[in-house]
């Protein structure tokens, strides 16, 4: 547990580092940067603790967060709002908002943030889903409730896609989907890594146990 | 008792946020919400809340002329009394709450339950700037557009019916009318509406975002605490603004002319 400080402040290299208090469900994730990564916390509730102190980049008492190279507990809220940016998370379920389509699912995040950009992403946000096995025109189109599980992830990907941060969780990304879809998902870090290639791509599995 | 003072925190806080952060208007997200929510509660309603406005309008001007054996003056009085101040706005705010109250408070349960909510704090968005900011101000901007419309037809209902049973005709109701009305009338019942809408808004979406367990049996629990709770906040509301009005603190200000 000492050595987690040492690590952050030796590099850069250190892409998520995460381990959860004595109480509760206890573990460890150790996850060095690079390109990609695939991982399995050691129980659910494991992964659940990491999920949140990995959103609120608050880590629980006791426990300790390193993202991208960064000690979580010891920042201020602004620096933690900063690293915040950096990073995106992908639900299982692609985290899509039921009142709006698919094309105002992908684009609500650049509305709060460069709205400017919302209407010139169209071809980009074409491409993106051409690219990753989808049917642009249907799916744009479509309400998540009208979506298959995959159209949800893919249009959750694509939405991360526009903003490319530098670490991208991806939470159980095959998981649930007809062995067609899990083979598109094997496209889904190297799309990442073409917009940003030194980005990082982590892929949180369930639990062994689970 | 601390289930009431929590709620009570909670609403406030909701409409403290709201008044906060409405600048986030700004974004194409929010203001798209906010003209869903307006076509919604104000323009899709409108043909509906229209036709009871009218109906209920006329009744009440119909038992006044029938039991008080009323005659043009003491019409045109109860018209402005009681339809133009205070049933117009609680006519539409009960309309609302029926409606929108119960569509808001389902939505937001529905969402909380199953994770959208979260999903916007995974995108870096506040929930309450996405979800509660453009709801309770389209509530309160439908609810006051649809107060003057019930006012109108309740209040042209209700003369046609006057000059029909008693001996005045239709223009000498209207220019009574307009002699006895002020704008303050209109002002007072477009503020007070204002107001209920923003109680309401605020109401429901503070019982949407909170709901009462993680199942789908909390969603309908959510909307009958948000429908009773939002009733009881427009009757103090109205109460509040009868005793300004009426009471003490303002009194002669809108009884000077009659």
């Amino acid at each position: 547990m000492s050595e987690l400080p040492t690590r952050v402040e030796e590099a850069r290299q250190m892409a998520l580092g995460y381990e959860a208090p004595p109480e509760g469900p206890s573990g460890r994730l150790w996850i060095p940067s690079g390109t990609g990564h695939r991982a399995a916390p050691v129980s659910q509730a494991f992964k659940q603790r990491l999920v949140d102190a990995l959103l609120d980049l608050e880590p629980q008492p006791g426990a300790r967060l390193a993202v991208l190279g960064a000690d979580a507990g010891g920042l201020a809220a602004r620096e933690r709002q900063a690293l915040r940016a950096r990073i995106a998370f992908l639900p299982a379920n692609g985290g899509m908002i039921s009142n709006l389509n698919g094309w105002e699912n992908i684009v609500l995040p650049l509305g709060y943030r460069d709205a400017k950009r919302v209407n010139a992403a169209f071809p980009k946000v074409h491409a993106l889903i051409e690219r990753l096995g989808g049917h642009p025109r249907a799916l744009l189109a479509k309400l998540p409730e009208e979506m298959t599980l995959y159209e949800k992830k893919l249009a959750g990907y694509v939405r991360i896609l526009l903003e490319a941060p530098e670490l991208v969780v991806a939470e159980n990304l095959a998981g649930g989907l007809e062995p067609e879809d899990r083979r598109r998902t094997a496209a889904f870090p190297a799309a990442y890594h073409a917009e940003r290639p030194d980005g990082v791509f982590v892929q949180l599995d369930d639990a062994p146990d689970d | 008792m601390f289930a009431v003072y929590r709620e009570l925190e909670g609403s406030t806080r909701l409409a403290a946020h709201v008044l906060r952060r409405f600048w986030v208007l700004r974004f194409p997200p929010v203001m798209e919400e906010l003209v869903r929510q307006i076509y919604f509660t104000g323009a899709s309603a409108t043909a509906t809340i229209v036709v009871r406005g009218a109906f209920i309008g006329t009744l009440i001007i119909a038992y006044v002329i029938e039991v008080l054996e009323a005659d043009a003056a003491l019409a045109v009085k109860m018209l402005l009394w009681v339809v133009l101040r205070e049933v117009g706005p609680l006519i539409a705010a009960v309309l609302v709450i029926q409606r929108s109250g119960t569509a808001v408070a389902t939505e937001l349960a529905l969402m909380k339950i199953s994770g959208e909510v979260d999903s916007l704090r995974h995108l870096r968005i506040d929930p309450q700037d996405h979800l509660v900011v453009p709801r309770v101000l389209g509530i309160a901007l439908s609810l006051a557009a649809l107060t003057l419309y019930v006012q109108f037809i309740a209040v042209g209902g209700g003369m046609v019916l006057s000059a029909l049973v008693i001996d005045a005709s239709f223009s000498e109701l209207a220019s009574n009318f307009f002699l006895l009305a002020s704008p303050l009338d209109l002002a007072y019942s477009i503020v007070k509406s204002l107001l209920f809408g923003g109680a309401i808004g605020v109401i429901a979406c503070y019982y949407g975002l909170n709901p009462p367990g993680r199942s789908i049996n909390a969603v309908p629990k959510a909307a009958i605490n948000a429908v009773s709770q939002s009733t009881i906040a427009v009757m103090i509301i109205n109460v509040v603004f009868a005793y300004l009005a009426y009471g003490v603190a303002l009194f002669g200000l809108f009884t000077a002319k009659l």
